[in-house]
């Protein structure tokens, strides 16, 4: 645990143990009179209070041997051992690029020149580093990691060839196998399938858990599915509905998909659960046993590639005024989870999933969008075995501009899936685990209290992101961001970001001490010859002073 | 003027002339010592006042018979006289799409239902309507605006057939025509050209804004250039370099582009004035003379297409911890733009704006990029005249994505270049006149102040945003976007935009009034069979409920 980040400030409090913050958060509620509307901002103090010690974490992917699950255990491993390999291009290093905490960076204030001072995201709290993560995992494959990693295809031969000491030896657990759920043609890999009842191997997850966090001296396990997409479960009353109907009909044999048992067992086991694929994993039962058991849940479906974009494109398209008309995404890629997507059921799970992501963004805007209407959007995903773990994403969004126009945009994506996918797996339980060390306690409450059972602050990485009842559903890339950013700086006591810049906007400065003196000659000769065009060549200079700059 | 927002907040005062709003304004110094960095943040308490009042406003184009001109003044007058008019694929109303205030919206808060209220951007202050704008201008060509809108080839013909009656009869005034600036292949459009010294027709330019704003009856005149791109003029001690000696080498016939004399001619007048195209119109002595005078400038080079998108795209990327490596960017079209550029000289001007757009993403994240790494970045335009002004953009994003991966990114956008250009010319316009009635006064202070002479809140956009010297370059999209929201809230002493949604993310609800009541049944059964997963159907259901809608 480092911490290089210190808030002078007397609402922030650093403990032994605990960074407590006093901070105050801005509401408003708008009430339509008529045309008017009325709005009226409100202030509620809340104590953020943050574990500074940041424990032993334990991570068991479902579908440990896919290729995610040895992508990201192979990427933590060479990050960890420090690897370099050779490519035709040169040496390469391992790194985490991709990774929201480990490869971003946030903006923390202008430092003692003016300039903004940057640092990595991770930087914000204590957090786990992946290097530190401890993975563990089953599938119902037995092939271990090391013919795993070949078999997908998605690193470097040298690098391969330097893991696979480390690789050969982890072997995956025996999985839950209910053969309706995936399509039939994933039977070939299906040869390490836990037996019995339904109810046994769920108790068998739960030993696993235990066994895992006894033997690897982990002191939190997150369990992650990263296994193949299920088909939908369907919603039944008596079934599912309820905390205690899903108990029963794993006891009696019901309709419970694999996904759903290892959920169940997770909770059980006061484990996070992460669902990184499309299907319903959470149903009504499911989500009533985490609040019940005050356990997190998130998902579903990791946003990587084609919808992360989407979620770029449509948010800035819609917030420039601009009207996307048509939205069609074809893909195509060659992987095992292609080859499961085509099967009809489990490619309609995935179809649901990827169709909703641009609802929040179209139903803002009431001046380009009437009430209900939205854009033509059509999903296609096709199974091209040649073009393995290296996925092509082809985009057409076709926008109504000003007076008529039209404008289209066509766009074609390629990338390693898996290499998109694995540093959002780390984003993911890094930020649960994170989560799991804040409460918040509102003033006049006696008590400290936690995030919802149903982790929302984690819809960032998520395709369909699953929230609490009532809450709103933000897709847009930007404002999930901000999201993540806003509340850890509030665990800081630090207000959101504004991005206003007002200090530098105004006639004359207004700041305290050493922001003031960038101010003083605004007006003076000697600025004004080298401020706003950089270094003047012969006609042609370069046309603005870079100040925004590495922290 | 319509207001229909209400602030309900003792912090804000309707008179009957001002808004009138105390404001908390955050900030944060950083100091590093060592690898610790300390943050110590501030609060600065700022009076925001804002003039009620919307005056008439006149707009004056430099360029007016050219394609933005011709298009932006169309579309108005389109819009006000509310037409419609057949193409094949039905009937076409008058429209703002692609205008930041006209057509996208903000979000005020949460309405009594727990749905988001979303607004056009325009209400949330006083603003002009674009309808109400009196278009006047010059061009160095003297074709009347119905056959120049004809030359353009940009709109339907059957709205040209209807808004020939109203376009014919306005003339652009003779223009500053001076043969060096501009390509030679202008020559032939120059037949409404000032004779005389620099001085006389700097003088003749004040003239003409007297004579409209006196003919037409307007409050206020703002200066917009949309003529062709200038090349970079020589930044000379003695010619430029100061206030006095611009006006002593205009008066003796120095080295002073066009752009410049208008600029000059438009700060005497005390017009705003704004730079749509890429020269460095603001040499020093310009911006000196604008501080001078207390009147606002801004630019450069509206940002329309190309740039636009990459302020997102580039944003993007390096937010979520992806390393662009390599950008390629060709460009053809067919308008007198496109002619224009194909000399050397002027291209390099468009070459310099677009270069530096992505410069303060790549410096915010020394985590990807090391000390004054920058990726390849190449931009080519070419003139094909055949697309007319239907502009073609192809660009390629390689990126570095985890482990020596590759993310490649190719993207054809075809467009009409006017029909985007133009509603950020009534963008630019509107904002500008409305700073021209914010005014603030921080805590302490005895008289208000105005928003600085360089007026960097328009970086918005622009291609290459000039700003205060000292002052933060900001090019991504959602930051500049959210500085213009932030600012205008604060007009309103709402604070800044937080996306947090903590209300929503905590085990129990803690808003006062009728934001808590979406709270009370969180853990209920009732919630739980209908919370997460809309309309349940054999097998298939939407996955998700959306809650953020049309306000």
């Amino acid at each position: 645990m480092t911490e290089n980040i210190r808030i002078n400030n007397p609402n922030v409090k650093y403990t032994d143990t605990h960074i407590e913050a006093q901070y105050c958060y801005h509401t408003s509620a708008v009430r339509r009179d008529g045309d008017t509307l009325t709005v009226t901002p409100s202030v509620s103090e809340l104590e953020f209070r943050t574990e500074r010690r940041v424990p032993r974490l334990g991570v068991m992917l479902v579908g440990w041997g896919g290729n995610n699950g040895t992508t990201v255990t192979a990427a933590v491993l060479a990050n960890r051992l420090g690897l370099t390999w050779r490519t035709k291009t040169g040496e390469q290093k391992a790194n985490y690029y991709g990774s929201l905490f480990q490869s971003s960076t946030v903006c923390l204030g202008p430092g003692p020149d003016g300039k903004e001072v940057n640092i990595p995201f991770r930087d914000l709290l204590p957090m786990v580093h992946p290097n530190d993560i401890v993975f563990d995992g089953w599938d119902i494959s037995s092939m271990d990691l090391g013919s795993a990693m070949e078999r997908a295809e998605v690193l470097d031969w040298s690098l391969q060839e330097k893991l696979r000491p480390h690789m050969s030896c982890l072997r995956p657990r025996a999985s839950i196998y209910i053969p309706e759920f995936i399509a039939a043609n994933q039977v070939g890999r299906a040869d390490n399938i836990l037996k019995g009842t339904m109810a046994e191997q769920v108790e068998q997850i739960r030993a696993d858990i235990q066994d895992f966090r006894h033997s690897s001296g982990v002191e939190k396990v997150i369990v992650l599915w990263t296994a193949n997409t299920e088909r939908f479960c369907d919603l039944t009353a008596g079934v599912n509905d309820t905390a205690k109907n899903l108990l029963a009909a794993i006891q009696s044999g019901g309709e419970v998909s694999p996904s759903t048992l290892f959920a169940v067992a997770s909770i059980l086991e006061g484990c996070a659960y992460i669902n990184g694929s499309p299907q319903n994993t959470f149903v009504p039962g499911a989500i009533e046993l985490a609040v019940e058991r005050n356990v997190f849940i998130a998902g579903d479906d990791f946003k990587s590639g084609q919808t992360k974009i989407k979620s770029v494109l449509v948010d800035f398209l819609i917030s420039a005024g601009i009207k996307p008309t048509s939205i069609v995404s074809y893909n195509h890629l060659g992987n095992n989870d292609g080859m499961n997507l085509s099967a009809p059921q489990q490619f309609r799970s995935k179809e649901i999933s990827k169709s909703n992501v641009v609802d929040d963004m179209v139903n803002s805007n009431p001046i380009l969008y009437r009430k209900g209407e939205k854009p033509d959007h059509c999903v296609v995903i096709k199974y091209v075995p040649y073009v393995g773990d290296s996925k092509r994403a082809m985009d057409e969004y076709t926008s109504e501009i000003m007076m008529g126009g039209t404008n289209t945009i066509a766009m074609h994506n390629t990338c390693e899936d898996s290499l998109l996918a694995s540093p959002i797996i780390l984003d993911l339980v890094l930020l649960t685990e994170l989560c799991q060390r804040v409460c918040v306690r509102p003033q006049g409450s006696e008590t400290f209290q936690s995030f919802h059972s149903v982790l929302a602050i984690l819809s960032f990485m998520c395709k369909a992101p699953l929230v609490p009842p009532g809450a709103p559903l933000v897709n847009a890339y930007f404002r999930q961001r901000a999201c993540i950013e806003n509340i850890m700086r509030a665990c800081l006591g630090l207000p959101p970001q504004n991005h206003m810049h007002l200090e530098h906007k105004l006639q004359r400065g207004f700041l305290p001490r050493h922001d003031n003196r960038i101010y003083d000659n605004v007006a003076t000769k000697m600025v004004l010859s080298t401020g706003y065009h950089a270094s003047q060549q012969n006609g042609v200079c370069a046309h603005v002073v870079k100040e925004a700059t590495i922290g």
